[in-house]
């Protein structure tokens, strides 16, 4: 494989099922690749996927059929092709088209990453390994430059890892783009056969090496730009820098990305709203609403997909806002046995308010459930009847009526005196 | 109307030989066949259009009455409705005047009593024409207090025609004033007939039907300013008596407890500077009662001084305490709609939402014409009489007349207002000409029966003065004419009468019968076309929308949307909140994604524009634009800023010389949307505006936040959908240059071999060559 070759590597799950499939179909450029990268297609079999290979200009190539996915998950190991066979369905992945071009890079840009160009390299005169052919494209990354993540590459990354390929850059402004591995900040990206004659895309710490998305549907998509990256050669090679490092048997390489498969594959990281209740404190079915004031109690059930079950979550910092346009309350919700649930107080104020639970964590999928009640003023019959200031006009009250009463009294017999004395 | 005339004719001659029976049977009859009249004349809408609800705030009064009635009195009283002014809400029950409502829904409650089951629909539709026969009623019994039964006849007669009356009650039109207007003169009716009797009973009557007033319109300040000042006057004019004390202190401590018990009003009349006039006065009237009884024990020359101390120091007292009440915050000031009666300039710089309403405008010189047509001229003849013959009463209806054509000048609305006056006063004027020309023979006798019975019945306790005047002036007035003059002027008269009769048939059918929620234009050869596309975007929302759905406009079509549409909505027709508008305001007026922001913070759903761009309607949300940015401006400066919507010659336009902002907010956009493909006809450009004339100047534009939900047949309505966030978000503008793809049309199935580059091509017999050398086949994906 030559390294002026752009290996692009994509892991992408379809669709946001609830359940994620085991199905997947993997798009090479050619049927070598099953042999170069067997120690990584039989970690995946190891772990259940039922594999499909096909060549990325295979006419047959279909994702959808009848409406249904017939996959569940898509590895595109085909860094070379120009135009995708059969009907790979554009909207089924992004929009992502047949027609001339470069799907790779369009793929990437349309999610938020954009590759450097073919021929272009990820070159660091400082960190190489010592095999390295003398382009100094064999790049050594270190753990540290992994973004803290263990969700999605694992908590055990102690070797360095071996790099060949094409960098990335993201744009920061982008909220669901994740930079999982950047390469040391002596690296730069650009053809390396060529002078260099123009600042090149990305240099330093910025130029991504291992990328990730998770959309808003929470279907997820990692890129990597280096096909080599998950060869068994890269795998069971050992790792040393150039300059004088320390040597490593083995690299980090297949740790790493069976992890980000399975990230990718949906096989961890997985959560689902389950029930939603809320009512008033002591009852049990909720009101047509609520009155300001009144003590609630709200609970949500959070289950994680584990082993392909799914189980009660375990976290302490699931949070509660309740959101009239602006929160009004924000506590924090007390984990027991998967069910989270809290007790407060309305607010004073009336209106439409939402119980909205707005779960992000890196690597989990997006937990979001807004629940929409009307929080209505007291009714007439429910202010408080005596109060301790109006009893001086109780008291002027009845002191009327019985002087109005009295008047009457002393009226009437003073009119008959009156009467009797004229007649 | 010439019958009626006619019939009054006679009523006056009967009543001048027999005073018997068969007087108050024509009475009875005239005022039948007003109250007749009056109705027939307010049922245009329903005959050419249907038996429909008109315009935006009756559509709330309906829509609050059949909740009343379906749900109760009680729950009516505490309906939150979450469904308006999301996220915020609405106290209905105590933001309404529930007067409306309940009124309504007795009839419905007693007539299903009957067994007469009948919509609730119906009766909101046809209860303002039955009303306008009890005001006709109410305005007999008004002005025969004032006058004389014939002139009573007369003024029943004119308001039950009157245009300015007819504009707020035809059939359709449910709304307040529909009622408050009978309220307003029944009450005014009660308090004379207090002042003139000095019975208990009478004033308790009037505070009754303010009562009714406080509960049907927020006008009611209008009673409780002018019964105050009604007071005031004749004290100043030194016609205090015991009748007047007893008449208003038992009218105001009534009429103020029984105000209060309107959730609406609540503690408004002794916290406000609205009502303060009338405690005042009821201060004064009782400091000056006590000063009275305190002269019993002085000698003349000892009271007039003290009295005059006393006077100036209570008056000085209630004064300064009132604006000391004021200061400390005790007594709100006063509101910003009553505040831009008295300075027309100060809505429009500090509440633009108050002067963005058209009925609040200034009125037009025409307007008083076209409303009231020969009254207006009469009704100065009128106020004229009243004066030279003064009394108590006659000095109510002089002020009432004096402070509605004010307010009538102010505001187009409170034309409404200054209309029974009108009546009042020009029947006045014609009754008193007729009663001069009419007279054949033994002037003297009638003149005398005439006034003594009056005085009889009326005020034999004082004004001996006024009648006197009558007594000498007028028999000199009337030897000097001849028969035949007298005729003259009476046939002049009458017709005057019939022409009057006539613009106000022709008025009430040409101006004030449209529904305005189904529009009619006319054909050239007189066809008539409808046009119902409120109804049908109201109708979609309804159908094709979630339950839940929020729907963005601005505030106009709140109302209608709740109403018709059944949707929760930001804004509406009750403006309490100006803030919360502004911000509906400040979306419309932003660009696209400033707006959609504010959309997002609001749950929006859907936006719903009015566009006349394509019919030339001209109360479209375009021509309204400039109050959204106005309003938008009061409480946004520093993003919304008018000049900016302006060209730099300060020109409002749509065209391609409009301003750049204009021509990229979201009103504009929503509004335009694929307009500048539309080719209304072969002589104007695509995108001719026909609303304003204009070919619209940007034209072709695509929506990223929002979505075309629906359109209705002649563009008037149209529905955007808000689009959720991107699942994913694209790199705009890639460092280096991407190449993009051809789009490849839709087909479900395509076996077609896609292209994997430097792949070795395979001919059979031939050998492989070098990748190198491959050349890529051409493309080949768009052309089949």
């Amino acid at each position: 494989m030559e390294s002026k070759l752009a290996g692009i590597f994509l892991l992408v799950t379809l669709c946001a099922a609830s359940l994620p499939g085991k199905r997947t179909l993997i798009l090479v450029d050619n049927w070598s690749i099953r042999e170069t990268h067997s120690v990584f297609f039989r970690s995946l079999r190891d772990l259940d996927y039922e594999l499909t290979f096909k060549t990325a200009d295979d006419a047959s190539l279909a994702l959808i059929k009848y409406g249904e996915f017939l996959y569940d998950n898509l590895i595109l190991f085909s860094p070379s092709v120009e135009e995708f066979g059969g009907s790979i369905d554009v909207s089924a992945i992004t929009n992502f088209i047949d027609g001339g071009g470069d799907p790779m890079r369009e793929l990437a840009t349309e999610c938020g990453v954009e590759f450097d160009e073919e021929n272009s390299a990820v070159i660091d005169h400082l960190n190489y390994d010592v095999k390295d052919a003398g382009k100094h494209t064999l790049t050594v990354a270190d753990p540290e430059n992994l973004m803290k993540a263990p969700m999605i590459v694992g908590d055990n990354n102690k070797s360095p890892f071996l790099f060949r390929g094409v960098g990335m850059v993201s744009d920061p402004e982008n909220p669901l783009v994740l930079s999982l591995l950047r390469a040391s900040s002596t690296a730069y990206s650009y053809k390396p056969n060529e002078k260099i004659d123009e600042f090149p895309m990305a240099v330093g710490t910025s130029t991504l090496l291992v990328a990730a998305l998770q959309a808003r549907n929470n279907a997820r998509v990692v890129f990597v730009g280096s096909l080599d990256f998950f060869s068994d050669e890269f795998f069971q090679s050992s790792v040393q820098k150039a300059n004088g490092g320390k040597k490593f048997e083995k690299s980090g390489n297949e740790a790493l990305a069976l992890n980000l498969a399975r990230w990718a594959f949906k096989n961890k990281g997985v959560l689902r709203v389950g029930k939603v209740s809320h009512h008033l404190q002591g009852e049990k079915e909720p009101p047509q609403a609520y009155t300001v004031m009144q003590q609630v109690e709200y609970s949500i059930v959070i289950e994680e997909l584990v082993q392909g079950q799914w189980t009660p979550f375990k976290a302490d910092d699931v949070q509660l806002e309740f959101v009239r346009i602006d929160p009004f309350v924000r506590t924090t919700l007390t984990p027991k046995a998967g069910v989270f649930s809290t007790s407060f107080k309305l607010p004073d104020v009336y209106g439409v308010y939402q119980f909205k639970v707005d779960y992000n964590r890196i690597g989990y999928t997006r937990l979001y459930s807004a629940t929409q009640v009307s929080v209505r003023p007291l009714e007439h019959t429910q202010y408080e009847r005596f109060i301790l200031s109006a009893y001086p006009y109780y008291a002027s009250a009845f002191s009327m009526m019985v002087g109005v009463f009295l008047l009457s009294l002393v009226f009437l017999h003073y009119k008959e005196d009156v009467k009797d004395k004229k007649e | 109307m010439a019958d009626a005339d006619l019939v009054v004719r006679n009523d006056i001659r009967s009543a001048m030989w027999n005073p018997g029976g068969w007087k108050s049977l024509l009475s009875f009859f005239i005022l039948a066949l007003a109250w007749l009249a009056g109705f027939s004349a307010r049922l245009f809408a329903v005959i050419r259009f249907e038996s429909i609800i008109h315009e935006f705030d009756p559509w709330f009064n309906y829509r609050a009455t059949h909740y009343m009635v379906e749900n109760g009195f009680y729950n009516f009283l505490n309906w939150f409705d979450d469904r308006a002014w999301y996220p915020l809400g609405r106290i209905v029950g105590g933001t309404v005047y529930p007067g409306l409502m309940v009124t309504s829904g007795s009839i419905h409650w007693i007539l299903n009593l009957l067994h007469i089951p009948i919509h609730i629909r119906d009766i909101c539709v046809f209860l303002a024409p039955i009303f306008s026969g009890m005001t006709a009623t109410s305005v007999y019994l008004f002005t025969k207090e004032i006058w004389s039964p014939g002139a009573g006849l007369f003024a029943a007669c004119f308001i039950a025609i009157v245009p300015g009356y007819i504009s707020r009650s035809v059939a359709g039109s449910y709304d307040n004033e529909g009622i408050a207007i009978f309220a307003l003169m029944f009450t005014y009716y009660l308090w004379i007939k207090a002042v003139k009797t000095g019975q208990v009973f009478w004033s308790i009557c009037a505070a009754l039907s303010y009562f009714y007033m406080v509960s049907a319109w927020g006008g009611y300040v209008f009673i409780i300013n002018l019964i105050p000042l009604h007071v005031f006057v004749l004290l100043i004019m030194g016609r205090y008596s015991q009748r007047i004390y007893t008449a208003y202190s038992c009218f105001y401590i009534v009429g103020l407890i029984l105000s209060m018990q309107i959730p609406f009003v609540g503690f408004q009349p002794i916290r406000t500077s609205e009502h303060m006039a009338a405690a005042g006065v009821f201060a004064l009237i009782n400091a000056y009662a006590f000063l009275k009884y305190i002269q019993n024990f002085l000698t003349k020359s000892e009271f007039r001084y003290f009295f005059f101390a006393a006077v100036t120091i209570a008056a000085a007292v209630v004064f300064i305490a009132v604006v000391g009440l004021t200061w400390a915050g005790y007594i709100a000031p006063w509101s910003g709609r009553f505040y831009s009666l008295w300075d027309t300039g100060y809505a429009k710089i500090h509440i633009p939402i108050i002067a963005s309403v058209s009925e609040h405008q200034p009125t037009t010189w025409v307007s008083f014409f076209f409303d009231l047509h020969i009254l207006v001229c009469a009704f100065p003849v009128g106020a004229w009489y009243c004066i030279k013959n003064v009394n108590d009463e006659r000095v109510f209806v002089v002020l009432y007349a004096i402070f509605a054509s004010y307010f009538a000048g102010v505001m187009v609305r409170l034309m409404l207002t200054l209309t029974p006056v009108v009546c009042v006063l020009a029947a006045i004027a014609f009754s008193k000409t007729f009663e001069s020309y009419l007279k054949d023979d033994s002037p003297k006798q009638n003149q005398k029966n005439a006034d003594e019975k009056g005085d009889n019945k009326n005020d034999r306790l004082y004004d001996k003065v006024g009648n006197k005047k009558i007594r000498d002036e007028k028999p000199k007035d009337e030897e000097g004419l001849g028969i035949n003059v007298k005729s003259i002027i009476v046939v002049a008269l009458l017709m005057m009468l019939m022409l009057f009769a006539v613009h106000c048939t022709w008025v009430t059918s040409s101006a004030y019968s449209s529904p305005s929620i189904v529009l009619a234009s006319y054909g050239q050869g007189g066809s008539r076309t409808i046009l119902d596309d409120f109804r049908e975007a109201y109708y979609w929302l309804r159908q094709n929308t979630d339950d839940k759905a929020r729907v963005m406009s601005w505030w106009d079509y709140g109302y209608q949307i709740a109403g018709m549409g059944n949707r929760t909505t930001l804004v509406d027709n009750n403006t309490w909140n100006n803030s919360h508008i502004a911000l509906v305001g400040k979306a419309m007026s932003s660009n696209e994604s400033a707006a959609y922001e504010i959309m997002r913070a609001l749950d929006v759903n859907y936006v719903l524009v009015i566009f006349g761009g394509v019919i030339g309607y001209s109360g479209d949300d375009i021509n309204k634009f400039l109050w959204m940015v106005r309003i938008a401006e009061g409480e946004h400066p520093r993003d919304i800023r008018e000049v900016d919507y302006f060209t730099p010659q300060g020109e409002f336009r749509v065209d391609a010389a409009g301003s750049k902002i204009l021509l990229n907010c979201l009103m504009y956009k929503l509004s335009y949307y694929r307009f500048g493909q539309m080719q209304l006809d072969f002589r104007s450009p695509a995108g001719f505006d026909r609303t304003r004339g204009v070919e619209i100047g940007n034209k072709n534009f695509e929506l990223t936040h929002v979505e075309e939900a629906y359109t209705t047949e002649h563009w008037l309505v149209r529905i955007y959908k808000v689009k959720d966030l991107e699942n994913r978000s694209e790199i705009k503008k890639p460092h280096k240059p991407v190449k993009k793809s051809k789009r490849k049309p839709k087909r479900q199935t395509v076996r077609k071999p896609g292209v994997i580059k430097h792949s070795p091509k395979i001919v059979k017999g031939k050998k492989v060559k070098s990748p190198k050398t491959t050349k890529t086949p051409p493309k080949t994906g768009g052309k089949k």
